[in-house]
């Protein structure tokens, strides 16, 4: 039997929240992020005005995308560079293949890109036989599991380094004899090193797209974002519509905002510009350079007065990992490119109210998320927004329905409610004496199917009130 | 140059401006100029404390022949190996009074191999606030502070400049990005802590980059 997205994420959920070995490596992994990124808040004199200016920023981009688009569109294209506009996923994959066939392309570095996890251009380009590297360390171990990455900042944080060296003995080079960290990464460098250098294509993402200037911004630690876009012959950018921001100098809060948020740090290792191919009298750099805009359902947020502010993430993945549901179920368990609280706002608009409503309620609408984002969206309430909008779209069960019908008559009619609670402190108190409590006959099973059942009061609460509190 | 075929461009530039149609109601705007950053009373200082906070090495010479006399320690202490250099007559200058004996390949030569021990370049401008040297095309090409294991930086403390702020709007002032096709601020040696957050020094580039900071000409 297929099962749905909503369907799976409850397994998955009640799987992972119970495997203990995941829990306490998540665990430590956020208490070293929470460390760092406290730290990195303290060292900027003003926080809250940092975040403030981001989101000015962003607000001023996106309220203008057109403009801004075109102005780095002209710059890039004055340079030898291409711009090429894609409406989709399909269209942008197209793009890509098409060209990499064309330039004889027969194996491609990649540097971490969320959005090319998005529109699926790896096994795209693998169908026409190209091999593709991702060289992210992170990214690379996922992609020798087969998996899609974790977290979109920490892509493998779900692995500890034992499995993460049998994985490379299996893999990688069998003599592997060690799980030290570094151990691992350098041979992962030694490998990598062999496909940059054979690589025709290297693809990357972009963190900004900087209008003034006409060029991408791209923030990586390791260097594989720097040697995919120096190397092979063709550099191509996949990258979202809504990542450009007006100028230059917006990068001096934003860059070290981002690696605040992102790691704790107070830069990125390696921020990088680029602007084109290969300049005349330059010493190296890719003869061609073509950069995709991706819009897939972007351009539609725009008409969306209560979220069009959703575009201004910068993903930094500040809300997954202050996230308590995220901390439990972990990043697979979402089923989505994008996991955690900004996941669980995004997907229902790139892929579906009907399908990924269910996102908006794993979330205890705390506000954690609000609180950290660094462009100040509200997600907590945008999670609430994409209930309603689920519920006025008649996208709810009829059961739940019917449910909600009754109670609201209930809430209206004080008697019919004192009425439902005293019969189902009745049926309770029988349920749970035949020892039935979880079983398909508890109306309470969800809850009671993982827990021990909550003790049923005596009496009502409005009994209680009536004889003690309400005497005060 | 052919120009890119864009069926769908039109298309989402449409939806766009349909999309910005729509009116959203926004906050009233704190327009009080509040800091953000601590200023930056004494650049050098921060320089040389972000530079240690980076896992950067960086030593203050006196002058051009104290700097050649680090550059060769600094080669000294690597494997055998050819280095990498900008080609620049100060950085001629610099190698001739060094007189190390290993084999030089200039960035006039072509771009740097994987077979290079080190690379030399200079930098555009050091920024304090965050421990960072600017680097653009211009400064050995694109691979010349990525594909060594060690890159050195040669650098004079007339370049360096407070804060990122200052040295993106002299980028901009100066359209240096109309010149270079590449720029890149550099904070540290490569890293990453993609197993178990436990940071490991030397992913894909550098493990060691060396600033020798001159004080006078």
């Amino acid at each position: 039997m297929s099962t749905t997205p909503a369907q799976r994420f409850l397994r998955d959920a009640a799987e992972k929240s119970a495997d203990l070995v995941h829990r306490e490596l998540i665990r430590r992994g956020m208490e070293s992020y929470d460390a760092a990124h406290l730290a990195g808040r303290a060292r900027i004199k003003d926080w809250e005005a940092a975040r403030q200016k981001c989101q000015e920023i962003k607000r001023e981009a996106i309220n203008h995308l057109d403009r801004y688009l075109l102005q780095f569109e002209e710059k890039v294209t004055s340079r030898g560079g291409h711009v090429f506009w894609a409406a989709n996923g399909e269209e942008a994959c197209t793009y890509v293949r098409n060209l990499a066939t064309r330039l004889s392309v027969r194996t491609v570095v990649k540097s971490k890109s969320m959005v090319t996890e998005e529109i699926h251009l790896s096994p795209a380009l693998e169908k026409v036989g190209i091999k593709v590297w991702e060289t992210d360390f992170g990214e690379y171990i996922v992609q020798l599991r087969d998996e899609p990455p974790y977290h979109i900042v920490t892509p493998a944080m779900h692995l500890n380094r034992g499995q993460i060296a049998k994985l490379f003995r299996e893999k990688v080079d069998p003599g592997i004899d060690s799980d030290d960290p570094a151990y691992l990464m350098a041979a992962a460098r030694r490998k990598l090193r062999q496909a940059f250098f054979a690589a025709e294509m290297g693809i990357s993402g972009a963190n900004f797209l900087v209008a003034d200037a006409g060029v991408l911004a791209i923030s990586t630690n390791e260097g594989n974002g720097r040697l995919c876009t120096s190397i092979p012959r063709i550099h191509v950018v996949v990258t979202g519509i809504e990542k450009v921001i007006p100028r230059l100098e917006d990068l001096a809060v934003l860059w070290p905002v981002l690696a605040t948020s992102g790691t704790g740090q107070g830069i990125t290792t390696y921020s990088t510009l680029i602007g084109g191919p290969r300049q005349p009298g330059e010493v190296d750099g890719p003869e061609e350079f073509h950069v995709v805009l991706v819009d897939n359902g972007r351009s539609q947020l725009l008409a969306d007065a209560e979220q069009r502010e959703v575009l201004h993430c910068i993903r930094c993945g500040a809300c997954l990992n202050i996230c308590p549901v995220f901390r439990h179920i972990g990043g697979h368990t979402y089923g989505t490119t994008y996991p955690g609280p900004i996941g669980s706002v995004l997907t229902p608009h790139l892929a579906g109210i009907k399908e990924f409503k269910h996102l908006s309620y794993a979330s205890s609408l705390c506000g954690a998320c609000s609180s950290v984002c660094p462009v100040k969206i509200d997600l907590h309430h945008h999670l609430l927004q994409n209930r309603r909008n689920a519920t006025e779209a008649g996208a709810t069960k009829s059961s739940e329905r019917l449910m909600f019908r009754a109670w609201r008559s209930a809430m209206l009619h004080p008697r019919m409610y004192a009425l439902g609670g005293w019969s189902m402190r009745k049926a309770l108190r029988i349920i749970y004496g035949l020892g039935l409590a979880g079983s398909i006959l508890d109306p309470m099973r969800v809850w009671n199917r993982h827990r021990s059942p909550v003790p049923l009061p005596s009496e009502s609460f409005r009994a209680r009130w009536r004889k003690s509190l309400g005497a005060n | 140059m052919a120009q890119t075929e864009n069926p769908s461009r039109d298309r989402i530039l449409e939806r766009i401006r349909a999309g910005l149609g729509t009116v959203v109601p926004e906050p009233a705007a704190t327009r009080t100029e509040r800091v953000i950053f601590e200023p930056i009373n004494n650049p050098l200082e921060r320089f040389q404390q972000e530079c240690v906070a980076n896992l950067m090495e960086c030593s203050l010479t006196a002058d051009c022949a104290a700097s050649a006399q680090q550059l060769a320690k600094v080669l000294q202490s690597l494997p055998e190996g050819e280095a990498f250099l900008q080609d620049d007559p100060s950085l001629r200058r610099l190698v001739e009074l060094a007189a190390s004996r290993r084999t030089v390949r200039w960035s006039s030569e072509g771009a740097p191999s994987e077979g290079s021990q080190a690379t030399v370049t200079l930098a555009e401008a050091l920024i304090a606030q965050t421990g960072s040297i600017l680097v653009s095309a211009s400064c050995g090409g694109r691979g010349a502070s990525v594909i060594a294991p060690c890159h050195i930086v040669y650098a004079t403390v007339a370049q360096l400049v407070p804060d990122l702020a200052t040295a993106l709007s002299c980028m901009s002032q100066q359209r240096s990005l109309d010149r270079n096709s590449f720029a890149c601020v550099i904070s540290g040696s490569s890293r990453t802590a993609d197993i178990e957050k436990i940071l490991v020094q030397g992913a894909h580039g550098p493990r060691r980059l060396v600033v020798i900071l001159q004080t006078g000409t």
